[in-house]
This record gives C-alpha cells, structure tokens and sequence, in this order.
C-alpha cells in the first residue's frame, strides 16, 4: 500500500514470486562486512548548494496547469479528501 | 548523407554541397523508410526542427567560421528528456500527452550549438531496463538483427544512429543505458562522469545514478557532442562547478606507456565465448599501440548488482511518487482521492516499474531500511573504494561493456536474467566515474563493445583510449543494414 499501486490479485500473485526472487538474489548483500563502512548517498562532494538569493520569473499558473488532467481557474482539481480515508 | 559523421556533415555544410533542410529531409525520409521495422522513434519534431534548420542555416551563412560544428546537425533525443511543449512520455502510458513547460539544460546545449531535433526515441519507461522491451509504445529492432533487442534503456537514441538517420543522439545511463545499447547496435555510446552534465530537464529515475550523454558513430563525434553538453548548470545542485578541459585537446594523444587494468571479474563465467575474444582481440590491439596491461581485481562486482538492485528502485520508488494524477499525465477517476492514485498509478505504470516501485518502497520501508537500505549505500562505498585502489595502479579499466550479444526480444522474460545484463556496466554509476562502449568486433553479424572506464572526471582520458582503439580498427565504419537501405 505504501507504493500506492492498486493491483488486481492477479498482478499480486505473479509479483510476489518475482519480488521473491530478487530479494533472494540481493540477500547476498547482507554478507558483505560494512562495519568500517561509511554511507554512499551521493559520490559528489558538494554539499549544501544554495542558487543566488536572487527573484526569477515563476513559471506561471498558466503553464504549471496545462498538463493538469482537471483544472479550475487557478487550481489542480482532485477529489474530496475530507471525510474520505487518508491512510489507504 | 545517411550514415555520415557529425564531422563529415560539418564540412559539408560548410562547403555548401549541403544545407540544413536538405540534412533534415534526408534525416525524415530515412526515418519513414525504416520506422516500421525500428520503432525507434515515439514522435518526429517536424515543425520544432524546421524552425531549428532554418536558424542554423541563417548561422552558417553569417558566422561560418565560429558557428558550432553541430550546427545544422539533425539529431534524436530519448523522451525523458524535456522539450518545451513537445510531447514527452518517458516510454510511459501515464505521461502520454505531457507537453513540459520548459527545456532541460543538455537539451538546450544543443539547440545553441544549432542542432536540429528530429525527434524523442523511444526507451524502457522511465528508463528502467535493458531491452527496450519496457516501452509501453512497443519495443524498438535492432538495425543489425530486426528480431533482436538493441539493448536498453536507450535503445531508441542508439537504434537510430546505428540505422544511420542521424549521426547523433542523447540517451541516459542509470546503470549502463547509454553503454549496454551502444555495445549491442555498434555505436559509441558515453557515460560522462556523474555532475558533468546537468541533470535539469531529465525525467528522473535514480537521481545519484542518472546521467545524460552521447551516442556517436565516432569517438571524435562523441567528445564534441560531450564538449557541448557538459559543464555547471546552477539548477542542477549535484552540477559539478570544476571547469571542464576540452576533450578534443587530448584525443589524439595515443595510449603509449598508459597502464590499463582488466578486472578479471568483468570476464567471468557470464561472458559469451566470442564476446571474450573480441574484446582479448582489442586488448592486444591496445598493446600493440604502447599501451601495458594487467589484470586488476574489482571483488565486490558481484554484489555490486545487488547495490545496484536496491538503491536505484529506492530511489525511483520516491521519484516516481510524483505520479498520482494530479498535476500531469493521465488520471483514472475514482470518487475517493486514494482510490484515484492507486487506479491511476496501475493502470499508468508497466509491470517493470511496478516492481521497482514496490521493491524500493520495500528496502526503504521501516524495519527494512537497515538491512537493504542502509547496506547498500555501505557496499555503494566499498565499490567506490575498490575503484579508486585500482586507479592508484592503473589509468583506465578495460573490458567488455556486456556479457551478451544483442538477445532475441522475449527471450529474458525473467526480472533477474536482464538485470544481469548490467553486470560490468553498472559500478561505474554507483562509483560515478565516467565510461565508454566503442564498437570492437562482431560474433556472427552482431556488434560487441569495448567499455573504457577511468577515473572521476577524467573523461577525457576515457575519450582517448577510446579513439586510440577506434582509430587503430575499422569495427565503427561497419554500417547495419539498415544503414544502407537506398533512398
């Protein structure tokens, strides 16, 4: 539920033998001795890039809705959140 | 023109035998003659790339001298790549009819230097595959071998420029998508090293991994189309702010007295037998140019996979969160908003993204996040280190940049037999180092490649032993059939 990907029972079915088999396959990973390890979340050395504190045209609501599948004036438009559930 | 180089169209640009609309006529009707077999293209930019040829002729003509040598130059661009109101999909049912509202940093490089876009090609969605088989636009034919995959996720960019419709395109390569598809369609295809090319305007997949780059006929080719595109962008923040050297500089420099490291893992037992020898064969050609070799050892290639196989998902499962139905793309109605996503997001993703999606939201989810997660990015560093120990040794790795030949399409219906595919590709984006495939041989009429790796942001030495190798063999001027169909 948390991928948010509603599938048929049948895409269960085939995906939990496939999912199987990969994480059979990566459980290898857990061989491998990290604990003189550092973490990799990125191979750059940069850190903390800010851009110029300086104004830039915005794109404009126009052009942010265009791709909207429903729009309203200025606004993207979903379904009622209230009252519905919200943790799926 | 078909199947000429960016350098030989340049010329002739220049001593009016061409002009740019005349390039990209031939570029279209090469494109109608062969698409029916390909499939390598998702839309032709037509009108975008009449206005382009029209500009880059007024170029030609007033600054001859100082315009860009791929001005007027008809080229390709794999659809996850951002053009201002053109039609891009990433290969995915959900983006279809998504026009963006502005134009990636690459891109745009290109469109400066005068390039004329024929159009976006076609690749695995979002980028996740080796096959091209992904699409969901159908799969795209290798010009060698039509019943063949052309590799992937790039296979669209590669396929086009092996059928010679234009001498260059753009793909991306997460984890060997630019190399794996220019190995298997004979082209030259480079991974530069990771922040060189901004990342701005690319649909992303596993943003510590992506990264934009060329593929050529030529290695000459390469390092111009290189030279365009690289260099710091302020809207990508992971853009490396290091001035970028000229890679034409160097690219003639040989590879005398260089030392070259075989890892003997990027041979082992997957390696098809004549895949072995013609990349042995190129080995001993780069000794014979000065060149010394030996083997190294990578020992954490193995399970460089398994890093691979964790982080790039985990981080595809968070980018492609964006896909709900809200802002772009299709929606799938449904009363309650929970509902809209999960009807939404199954009937717009693919069965492969699907199991990426699920995969990383698993080794990222609470309870797992140490044990797949969190090691992975601690083998991410062991992998690193592994390469910068070999580097203090050698000044470039040399291997085959697939196990395989192109494959028959259906034929790795299994999720893990294609991810094998990405075996000897792939550490070089977990280390972020910079690769090359160039075309060194063939097993029974089907191309093999040659994989150049060298250290971070060391591209030009890359493009180097890459072009030595190249200029000492004749491999890169085979033309696929495809490339020869008569006008």
């Amino acid at each position: 539920m948390l991928a948010r990907i509603g599938l048929s029972d049948a895409e269960k079915d085939r995906l939990l033998g496939e999912l199987e088999a990969i994480l059979e396959h990566i459980a290898r990973l857990q061989q491998v001795d990290t604990s003189a390890l550092a973490e990799t979340a990125q191979v750059g050395d940069l850190v903390n890039v800010m851009r110029a504190d300086v104004p830039e045209e915005p794109i404009g609501a126009a052009a942010a809705l265009r791709n909207a599948p429903v729009s309203d004036g200025n606004y993207f438009v979903v379904g009622a959140i209230q009252g519905a559930e919200l943790d799926g | 023109m078909t199947a000429s180089t960016i350098t030989q169209l340049a010329a002739a640009l220049r001593d009016g035998s061409t002009t740019p609309r005349a390039l990209l006529a031939g570029a279209i009707a090469h494109v109608d003659r062969t698409e029916n077999d390909l499939n390598a293209y998702l839309a032709v930019t037509r009108e975008l790339a009449e206005a382009q040829a029209d500009a880059a002729a007024h170029t030609l003509e007033a600054h001859p001298e100082t315009a860009s040598p791929l001005c007027g130059i008809p080229m390709a661009l794999k659809d996850v790549l951002c053009v201002n109101g053109v039609d891009t999909t990433a290969g995915s049912k959900i983006l279809r009819g998504f026009k963006p509202p502005y134009t990636g940093t690459a891109v745009q490089r290109l469109f400066d230097a005068g390039a004329v876009c024929v159009g976006k090609t076609n690749c695995d969605e979002f980028a996740m595959g080796s096959s091209t088989e992904n699409s969901a636009y159908g799969p795209v034919g290798n010009p060698w071998d039509i019943e063949r995959v052309p590799g992937g996720s790039s296979g669209g960019s590669a396929a086009t420029v092996a059928a010679g419709t234009v001498p260059f395109s753009l793909g991306t390569d997460t984890g060997g998508s630019i190399r794996q598809p220019a190995a298997l369609t004979g082209v030259v295809g480079f991974k530069p090293t990771y922040g060189r090319v901004s990342r701005y305007g690319l649909i992303a997949f596993a943003s510590s991994l992506d990264q934009i780059g060329p593929f050529t006929r030529t290695v000459e080719d390469c390092a111009m189309v290189y030279a365009a595109i690289a260099g710091h962008d302020p809207r990508d923040s992971t853009s490396d702010p290091r001035a970028v050297d000229d890679p034409l500089a160097s690219l003639r420099a040989g590879v005398a007295g260089m030392r070259l490291g075989i890892p003997r893992e990027y041979l082992g037992a997957g390696t098809e037998p004549g895949v072995r020898d013609a990349v042995e064969a190129a080995f001993r050609v780069l000794e014979g140019l000065g060149a010394s070799l030996q083997e190294v050892s990578l020992p954490s290639t193995d399970v460089a996979l398994s890093v691979y196989y964790i982080i790039a998902p985990a981080e595809c499962s968070s980018n492609l969160a964006r896909y709900d139905g809200v802002r772009f793309g299709v929606r799938v109605e449904r009363p309650s908003l929970t509902e809209m996503y999960l009807q939404t997001r199954d009937a717009g993703f693919g069965n492969e993204v699907k199991r990426r999606v699920m995969l990383g939201t698993y080794a990222l989810s609470s309870g797992y996040y140490d044990a797949y997660y969190r090691q992975a990015q601690k083998v991410r560093t062991l992998v690193s280190q592994e390469f910068d120990a070999v580097f203090k040794n050698v000044d470039a790795i040399v291997s085959p940049t697939s196990p395989s030949v192109a494959f028959p399409m259906g034929s790795r219906s299994d999720p893990l037999s294609m991810y094998m595919c990405d075996v000897v590709t792939l550490p070089a984006n977990l280390a972020g180092t910079p690769g090359i495939s160039v075309p060194c041989g063939f097993v029974d009429g089907l191309p093999v490649g040659l994989q150049v790796i060298a250290p971070r942001f060391e591209d030009s030495r890359v493009l180097r032993v890459a072009h030595a190798y190249e200029q000492a063999t004749d491999f890169h001027a085979q033309l696929s059939p495809y490339a020869t169909v008569a006008a």
